[in-house]
């Protein structure tokens, strides 16, 4: 790339300072975005790209900051998102927003005007401007179709292609593969890559480096409401970036750990098999494994694979047949207070929806579910809550000014070690973790690693889902490979790479779609 | 940025400690209300000292005895996350039911008091069964119960009151031993004092805020949900049922008005006193104070003289505006005393 002259900038920010309740989220940003490229704001969490997005799009308005903001080089000021969005800065949002109940074109044209005559909307009209629309930027979504019956990939090229609807100069996307798995990953920069070839300006927001390294062009690292670094593409380097971020050279991505030794399992899971729900999950066939003490089991595999089931099976928290044993003991598991009788404990995906309690502070979230030991009679006892509460957030690093704070003001970090508090107040000798580094900074991921490998060495066994492929070959001593609802691959620390575990599921589902036909809306987008 | 890194000066620190402190106050809700009740007893007592009065403050506590019966059970219910509309029917239900247990067949009063709670329960127990077990709406399934319950004390009864009932319940309506009030106020006191203590201090208690505010992380935990919100709608049934018959007891007559209109007075109340209709937030001296501060409200208007029609008024409005505050109050204190915006999008919690 040998440009004589870079591109003008299509949005720039300038020592935009932001305060909230006295303290500094933004401490004089500099941001240039120059057309055409694709932008990565990078940083941990609170660093304050979350800040410097709402700044962006309108949802802090103009007076409640100070500093520039130019687009194309024009001072402007938004009063709200509305005018952020008529100024040509469009927003995707983090978490999927869409009408579930509506089609596919009335989603991507939801809150539009002027789509028929009057205040009627032609349905045939929105149809066609949809059909056109994603058809320039490569989509294969049925304008038709009902959002409900959508995956979480295809939800979110929707709200993309909403956002595209209005033609903005600049595309921000917030953390858009948090919900997405490898593949859909792959499909969502197939899109992105489009765009930039149609001339799209986006700014990239997110957490994952092998993803900035993949498709960005030029990368903004915040840290502590500054900004750290501004790498071109030339300069990227995953450690660069990780320093930047930091502020310390991370010494190893993965802590070591020995495999145990051969030995009886601990859990051992035989024929498992759950039915599928349309729309939910496509079930799981006949699944067995076993797992030793003091050994990380990865289950890899794409979103809706079944991995997610397997674990819920296993906590009683759904349906399922087959046998599950604890030491070479059946257990019989209906619900979740079985499991946790068994010794298992589970930490959920999704934070929001199924791990904390906004309505409790942080103390009574960590020991909610493990009162029995904290109580005499059924009374708790203030004392024993209070040092069991402060022994857990001091083991854990929980930063939480005391443990009467709120939980909803605590970073993604910190929520998740809250969590991992609570599953591990009950001492589980077999521990199930759901996706453990979802939504957190580079550092804590990094602790919740260490976190890993030092309760494997005290002898748990642990099984572990995530996304990133990287991530499970990195922390898991074994690998089971899970696609469409069952087990295709296995193989040993060192043995596997990403490259095999997706060869292994493109087999698997080459091998499905010709035994079945799959249904219209998995085969789209 | 944690709040740990990088906090300067100590005077800075000294100014913020005795912030947080006042905000935790405010921050407690029941303070707010309390703020409000003294406020309100000030302005009545200003323009009418009567309002003050024994014999005044003894109409009001009767009245609140009633009402915070129930009003215990559905604050309790509320923390579970659900509510029931039905109370006010339950209460008449009960008490009619008694009445014909001790008039019409004769039965011993102990006995026919047990019924009457008997049918208070069964009724919690088919509520929740319906809301939990069949997902049917609380909303729904207690209004319907509403209707049943009327329409059942109308067949129970004909439509006329039963009349006269064994000696023994007007003593236990005449009774006035605390200052005048009798076994209602000693039985309304008893509970208020052991729900505050289950939901404060016992695992259930926390278990049934954790239910509230959300159920699905709740049964993770391996917390019985469904047990919960059945067991509190069947003990708001059962609460319901013994201020119904307390008051059966001083009218010294199975009245079928009894209870009629409760269910909104009790709803009113416990959420003028913070307690959320959306489950998980509240607790029971708050519910309480609000009961009492929509009496006093009631009971003050009389006094210094308003048309009964601006009563009702006054209570609409207080319940739009104590909410109002409430959500002012949430968005002031505790969102704003963190330091730090909310680290991902959608931060706070919906309460």
């Amino acid at each position: 790339m040998t440009v004589p002259e870079p591109a003008p900038p299509v949005i720039e920010t300038r020592a935009v300072v932001k305060s909230f309740a006295g303290v500094q989220a933004l401490r004089g940003v500099d941001l240039t975005v120059r057309a055409g490229e694709i932008h990565a704001l990078l940083g941990q969490n609170g660093a304050g790209k979350s800040t410097l997005v709402k700044i962006l799009n309108g949802v802090h308005p103009a007076g409640s900051f100070s500093g520039d903001i130019r687009v194309a080089g024009r001072p402007v000021s938004f009063r709200s998102t509305s005018d952020a969005r008529a100024e040509g800065v469009g927003y995707v949002p983090q978490e999927i927003e869409v009408l579930e109940q509506l089609t596919v074109a009335e989603n991507v044209f939801a809150g539009q005007t002027g789509l028929g005559a009057g205040v009627l909307v032609s349905q045939r009209r929105l149809e066609e401007r949809t059909r056109a629309l994603f058809a320039e930027i490569g989509l294969a979504i049925d304008p038709r179709a009902l959002v409900a019956s959508l995956t979480a990939a295809q939800r979110h090229l929707v709200m993309i292609a909403r956002a595209l609807s209005f033609r903005p100069r600049v595309l921000m996307l917030d953390e858009p593969t948090a919900s997405l798995s490898g593949v859909e990953v792959e499909r969502l920069f197939a899109v992105l890559r489009r765009l930039k070839a149609q001339g799209s300006t986006m700014i990239f927001i997110t957490h994952r480096l092998p993803e900035v390294l993949a498709i960005c062009d030029r990368a903004t690292v915040l840290r502590d409401g500054r900004v750290a670094a501004e790498i071109g593409r030339e300069e990227f380097d995953a450690e660069r970036f990780i320093f930047a971020m930091s502020g310390q050279r991370l010494q190893r991505l993965y802590p070591h750990h020995e495999p145990p030794p051969a030995a009886p399992p601990l859990l051992s899971v035989r024929n498992l098999t759950i039915a599928g729900r349309f729309g939910v999950n496509r079930g799981v066939s006949d699944v067995g494994f076993d797992v030793r003490p003091g050994e990380i089991l990865g289950l890899a595999g794409l979103l809706g694979s079944g991995r997610t089931e397997i674990l819920h099976a296993i906590y009683g928290r759904i349906p399922f047949a087959g046998e599950i044993s604890i030491a070479g003991r059946p257990v019989t598991i209906r619900k979740a207070g079985d499991a946790r009788a068994a010794g298992i404990a589970l930490l959920t995906e999704d934070r929001k929806r199924d791990g904390l309690l906004f309505n409790l502070p942080v103390g009574a979230n960590i020991t909610i579910g493990n009162l029995g030991p904290l109580a005499s009679r059924g009374m708790v006892s203030d004392r024993k809550e209070k040092s069991a509460v402060l022994a857990a957030m001091r083991a854990l690093a929980v930063k939480a000014r005391s443990p009467q704070s709120s939980v909803a003001h605590l970073s993604g970090g910190n929520q998740q070690k809250l969590l991992f508090a609570r599953v591990l107040m009950s001492g589980p000798r077999v521990l199930l973790l759901d996706e453990p580094t979802k939504g957190v900074d580079a550092s804590t991921r990094h602790e919740i690693y260490r976190l890993i490998v030092d309760l494997a060495e005290k002898g748990v066994a642990l099984v572990v889902v995530a996304s990133e492929l990287e991530e499970i070959i990195g922390i898991a001593d074994r690998c089971l490979v899970v696609a469409d609802g069952r087990i295709v691959d296995e193989f040993n620390r060192g043995e596997g790479s990403e490259d095999r575990v997706l060869r292994a599921v493109a087999a698997a589902q080459a091998a499905a779609t010709m035994a079945t036909a799959l249904p219209a809306s998995e085969r789209t987008g | 940025m944690e709040r740990t890194v990088g906090r300067p000066a100590a005077a800075e620190t000294s100014g913020r400690a005795l912030r947080d402190r006042l905000t935790r106050l405010v921050a407690v809700g029941e303070v707010g209300v309390l703020l409000a009740l003294v406020v309100i007893v000030a302005f009545f007592f200003v323009l009418e000292p009567a309002f003050l009065s024994e014999r005044n403050i003894r109409a009001i506590l009767r009245v609140v005895s009633f009402v915070g019966i129930i009003a215990i059970g559905q604050t309790l219910l509320l923390v579970c996350g659900e509510f029931d509309l039905s109370v006010g029917a339950v209460a008449g239900l009960s008490a009619v039911v008694s009445a014909k247990l001790m008039t019409a067949l004769a039965l011993p009063v102990p006995i026919a008091l047990l019924g009457g709670v008997a049918v208070g329960g069964l009724v919690g127990l088919v509520n929740g069964l319906a809301v939990v077990r069949l997902r049917i709406p609380a909303f729904i399934q207690t209004l319907g119960m509403l209707f049943i319950g009327q329409g059942l004390i109308q067949v129970v009864t004909n439509g006329y009151p039963v009349y006269p009932l064994p000696k023994v319940i007007g003593e236990i309506g005449m009774a006035g031993f605390v200052f005048g009030l009798g076994w209602s106020f000693v039985f309304f006191v008893v509970a208020a004092v052991s729900a505050d203590f289950v939901l404060r201090r016992t695992v259930l208690g926390r278990n049934m805020y954790a239910t509230g505010g959300n159920p699905e992380v709740a049964r993770l935990v391996g917390i019985d949900t469904a047990r919960m919100k059945i067991g509190a709608f069947v003990t708001v049934g059962m609460l319901a049922a013994v201020a119904g018959m307390f008051v059966m007891a001083d009218l010294s007559s199975g009245t079928t008005s009894i209870g009629s209109g409760w269910e909104l007075t009790v709803i009113a109340g416990v959420v003028v006193g913070g307690v959320s209709l959306f489950g998980g937030a509240g607790t029971m001296a708050g519910g309480l104070i609000g009961i009492l501060l929509l009496q006093v409200v009631t009971s003050g208007l009389v006094v210094i003289g308003v048309n009964a029609n601006w009563q009702q008024i006054a209570v609409g409005l207080i319940m739009v505006i104590a909410v109002g505050l409430d959500v002012l109050r949430r968005r002031t204190f505790i969102a704003g005393s963190g330091s730090e915006p909310p680290a991902e999008p959608a931060g706070p919690a919906k309460s």
